[in-house]
C-alpha cells in the first residue's frame, strides 16, 4: 500500500448515490477491490476486499470513500446549495488514463478550439490571455482565476459566440471544480466539477456533476451535452504518452497558457500525491 | 420527423450523419440512456418494445432499425444513396447494411464495455471485432484497386454510413485501427464529404480549414 | 533495434540487401496531408505525408503534452498536433502555438526525427541516416499492408524465407514480401506484386495472403 503514498487518506467518488442498489457494484480504488452497496435503509456503505467497512460520505450525489483515514472532511461546494439551480449527475465515463492526466485535461482551456470544435473554442479564437493562479494555503486548494476564452457555444444555454470567463478550483487530489459564465443569470457562475476515480494508476471512472442555473433546457440535454464534451476529450486522454502524468519538469513543455497544469503538478509534487504520476523523467 | 435519439449512441449518428449530408433537419428527441435508463421506461418501450435507439417517428410510421431508418431517409430524399444503380450495387448494399450489425454487436459492443461499464466478455467481442475489420479491410483494399472509394462503388451510400460509426468509434473499445490503411483512407474519405457532421470520439478533419493567420484586431480588442 | 550488421536475404541465390531500413508502410497509404501511425523497434512514430509529398517519419509524441501527433492534422508542409494544434515543420521543428498566437516558439521545442524515404512505392523508416537508400524492386508495385499477431519468423517461415525480404510465389504470382516486427511479438507484412497483374489476380492474392494470415495466427495461438 506504500505507493499509495498521501493519496490514501484522501476521498474518491465511487459511485452515483441515485444508481445504488442492494446488490451494489463491485469496482477498484487505487487498484483494492471494493464494493459499495445500499443497506436495509438504503444508506450507501462501502467494504474492502476483507469485508472491512470503509469510511462514507454522500454528497453532490455521489458516494465517496478513503481506503484510510481522512483527516480532513471532504471539500465543500457552497454553490451547490443555493436555491434554483439544478444539480446533474452525468454518469459515469471509463477512460484508459492516469486519474490525474483527466483532472489536467479538465483544467485545460487551449484546446477548446481543436478537440470541442465550434462548441467550446473555434479557429482562430485560439489565444490564451494571461489568468492568475495560486495555491490558495488556508485551504490548500489551486486556483486559476480570470480567465476568459472565446466560445461558439459555451453551454446548453449559450445562444450564439461569446467571450466566457472561467474559474478553475483543484480541491483534492483527483477532483476539480469550474466555474463559467453562466448565461442566462449573469451574476452568478455556473459549476460544473469532474469528480475521478481512481481504479488503477492508468485507469479511471469519470464522474462529472453540475450545478446550474438553467431553468429552460431539459434535464437530458443538459447530461448530453457534458457527456459529449467529456466524450471528446477521452480520445485524446487514452493517447498521451506516458500513461503516467510526469512531474518533473523536462518530459513535458509547457506554455503560460499552462499555468493551472504546472501549478496542479507542484501541489501534486509537494504533497506526495503520486499515484498516477511518474516522478523521474524516462 | 422526430428522431429519439443519443448523442454517445453510435446507431443514432448514422441517421444524424445521413440527416445532415443529405441536407435534412431532425426534431432530436434526447433520451437520458445513460446514466438514466430511459430507453427501458414505459413510454420509450410503448414506442419501441425493444428498448432500443435510435426511433424515427415520421407522420405516424415509427422505425426503429437504423438501417431502415437510413434506407427511409434516402429513398424519401436522396435516392442515389440508396446505391440501385445495378443489381450488383443495390445487393452490395445491403450486404455491408448486413454486416453493419456485425459491427455494432463486437466493436459496439466493446466500447460500451470499456467506456460505459456495459457487461460483456471483452475478449470475445474484441476478437469478433477484428475479424469484421480484417475483412472489411480486405474489400476496401479490393475496392482501391477499381478505383473506387465507398463500399459499393464510387459514391457514399447507405451502406458507408450504417459501417462508419463503430469503424470509426471502435479505439474507444481498445481496438486501435493503426493494422487498416484502407480502413483510414475511407474513414478519411466519409469525414470530407460536404455536410460531414461529428459525434464524440470523432474529430474535425481540421486540415479541410487553412490556417488561421493573426487573431482578427477586431476579437482583440473584445477579449481585452 | 535494427540489424544494421545483420544483412537480409533477398532470394534463393544468395543476392543480398545490406539495408539499415525498416519497411513501416507504403506509400499509397499514406496521401498527400495525411498522417498515419508507425514503428520502429521500441519507437511510435507518426508518418506523414505533407500537402507537396514529402515523407516524414517522426516520434508519435508532441513534446507539449505526449499526444500522439499521429491523431494529428497536416496543413501544408505542417503537421499539428490535435490536442493544442502546436504546428511543427522542417525538421520537427515547433512553428506555431495557437494559445500564443505572436510568439515565434523557441528553438529547442522539437519532435525528435526518423530518417523516411519511398522506394518501389514502400515507406522505409530508420533510426540514423543509412548510407545506402532503400531496395528497389523492379517490375513489382506495393500491394497490400497487412498486420500479423505472430512473430515476424514465423511470417517468414510460413512465406519459405527468413529476415526482412522474402521472394515468396503466393497465388501463382511472383511477389516480395516485407516484414516489419512490431511490438507485442506481431509482424507487419508488406506485400509487392508484379505490376501489370490483373485485378483478378490480386483479388486471388489478397485471399492468399489473408489465409496464410489465418495459418500463422492458427499455428500461433497453438503452440502458446
Amino acid at each position: 500500500m506504500s505507493e499509495l503514498g498521501a493519496m490514501r487518506d484522501q476521498w474518491y467518488p465511487v459511485a452515483m448515490t441515485k444508481q445504488l442498489t442492494a446488490q451494489g457494484r463491485d469496482t477498484l480504488l487505487m487498484g483494492a477491490p471494493i464494493r459499495v452497496f445500499a443497506d436495509d435503509g438504503g444508506t450507501p456503505k462501502v467494504t474492502d476486499g476483507a469485508g472491512r467497512a470503509l469510511p462514507v460520505i454522500d454528497r453532490f450525489g455521489h458516494v465517496w470513500t478513503s481506503l484510510g483515514q481522512p483527516e480532513k472532511d471532504l471539500f465543500t461546494i457552497p454553490e451547490v446549495d443555493q436555491p434554483g439551480r439544478r444539480l446533474v449527475d452525468v454518469g459515469v465515463c471509463r477512460v484508459r488514463c492516469s486519474p490525474l492526466r483527466a483532472v489536467e485535461n479538465f483544467l485545460d482551456i487551449a484546446h477548446f478550439p481543436f478537440v470541442h470544435t465550434d462548441i467550446l473554442g473555434s479557429e482562430p479564437h485560439t489565444e490564451v490571455e494571461r489568468y492568475e493562479v495560486e495555491i490558495r494555503d488556508d485551504v490548500d486548494e489551486v486556483w486559476a482565476t480570470k480567465v476568459k476564452f472565446f466560445q461558439p457555444q459555451a453551454a446548453k444555454s449559450a445562444e450564439g459566440g461569446i467571450t466566457t470567463d472561467y474559474m478553475y478550483r483543484v480541491c483534492a487530489p483527483t477532483c476539480s471544480v469550474l466555474y463559467k459564465t453562466c448565461p442566462p443569470k449573469p451574476e452568478e457562475w455556473d459549476v460544473i466539477a469532474l469528480f475521478v476515480q481512481p481504479l488503477t494508476e492508468t485507469l479511471c471512472d469519470v464522474w462529472p456533476y453540475m450545478a446550474l442555473y438553467d431553468d429552460d433546457a431539459e434535464m437530458t440535454d443538459l447530461i448530453h451535452f457534458q457527456q459529449m464534451i467529456f466524450v471528446q476529450d477521452r480520445s485524446v486522454l487514452e493517447n498521451q504518452l506516458p500513461a503516467l502524468l510526469p512531474l518533473d519538469p523536462g518530459r513535458e513543455i509547457p506554455t503560460r497558457a499552462d499555468m493551472t497544469s504546472i501549478a496542479y503538478r507542484r501541489w501534486l509534487k509537494r504533497h506526495g500525491f503520486t499515484y498516477g504520476a511518474q516522478l523521474v523523467a524516462a | 420527423m422526430i428522431l429519439y435519439d443519443y448523442i454517445l449512441s453510435p446507431s443514432c449518428y448514422r441517421v444524424r450523419l445521413l440527416a445532415a449530408l443529405i441536407g435534412r433537419r431532425l426534431d432530436l428527441r434526447a433520451v437520458d440512456v445513460h446514466p438514466g435508463q430511459e430507453h427501458l421506461s414505459e413510454p420509450m418501450l410503448a414506442l419501441n418494445p425493444a428498448g432500443t435507439i435510435p426511433v424515427l417517428s415520421d407522420d405516424g410510421l415509427v422505425l426503429t432499425e437504423s438501417t431502415a431508418i437510413l434506407s427511409y431517409l434516402a429513398a424519401r430524399h436522396a435516392p442515389d444513396w440508396l446505391g440501385e444503380d445495378t443489381p450488383a450495387m443495390r445487393a452490395r448494399v445491403a450486404q455491408w447494411l448486413a454486416f453493419s450489425q456485425r459491427l455494432t454487436d463486437s466493436a459496439g459492443a466493446a466500447r460500451a464495455h470499456d467506456m460505459l461499464l456495459a457487461p460483456g466478455d471483452i475478449d470475445a467481442l474484441r476478437g469478433q471485432a477484428t475479424k469484421a475489420l480484417r475483412e472489411l479491410e480486405a474489400a476496401l483494399s479490393a475496392a482501391r484497386r477499381r478505383g473506387e472509394s465507398f463500399l459499393a462503388g464510387n459514391r457514399p451510400t447507405i451502406a458507408d454510413i450504417a459501417c462508419f460509426p463503430h469503424v470509426a468509434l471502435a479505439p474507444d473499445g481498445g481496438l486501435p485501427l493503426d493494422p487498416y490503411p484502407s480502413i483510414r483512407l475511407w474513414m478519411r474519405a466519409i469525414r470530407a464529404l460536404d455536410g460531414f457532421v461529428e459525434m464524440p470520439g470523432i474529430h474535425r478533419l481540421h486540415e479541410l480549414k487553412p490556417e488561421p493567420g493573426p487573431m482578427p484586431e477586431v476579437i482583440r480588442k473584445e477579449q481585452a | 533495434m535494427i540489424e544494421s550488421d545483420a544483412p537480409v536475404t533477398l532470394d534463393d541465390s544468395g543476392d543480398t540487401v545490406p539495408t539499415d531500413w525498416t519497411p513501416a508502410a507504403l506509400s499509397d497509404d499514406i496521401p498527400a496531408a495525411s498522417a498515419a501511425p508507425g514503428q520502429l523497434g521500441a519507437h511510435d512514430l507518426a508518418i506523414w505525408r505533407s500537402a507537396s509529398g514529402r515523407i516524414a517519419a517522426w516520434a508519435d509524441r508532441c513534446p507539449h503534452r505526449g499526444m500522439r501527433l499521429s491523431h494529428g492534422f497536416v496543413r501544408g508542409e505542417r503537421l499539428s498536433c490535435i490536442y493544442h494544434g502546436w504546428g511543427y515543420g522542417e525538421g520537427g521543428r515547433c512553428v506555431r502555438i495557437p494559445a500564443h498566437p505572436e510568439l515565434a516558439p523557441p528553438e529547442a521545442i522539437r519532435v525528435p526525427v526518423f530518417s523516411a524515404a519511398e522506394a518501389s512505392g514502400v515507406i522505409w523508416v530508420a533510426e540514423d541516416a543509412p548510407d545506402s537508400p532503400p531496395p528497389e524492386f523492379p517490375g513489382l508495385a506495393a500491394f497490400r499492408s497487412l498486420q500479423v499477431a505472430a512473430a515476424p519468423e514465423a511470417v517468414a517461415a510460413a512465406l519459405g524465407g527468413t529476415g526482412t525480404v522474402i521472394e515468396a510465389t503466393l497465388a501463382g504470382l511472383s511477389v516480395v514480401a516485407l516484414i516489419q516486427p512490431l511490438r507485442d511479438g506481431a509482424a507487419g507484412l508488406h506485400l509487392l506484386a508484379p505490376e501489370d497483374s490483373d485485378p483478378a489476380a490480386l483479388d486471388a492474392l489478397s485471399a492468399a495472403v489473408e489465409a496464410l494470415r489465418r495459418r500463422v495466427e492458427a499455428a500461433e495461438e497453438a503452440a502458446a
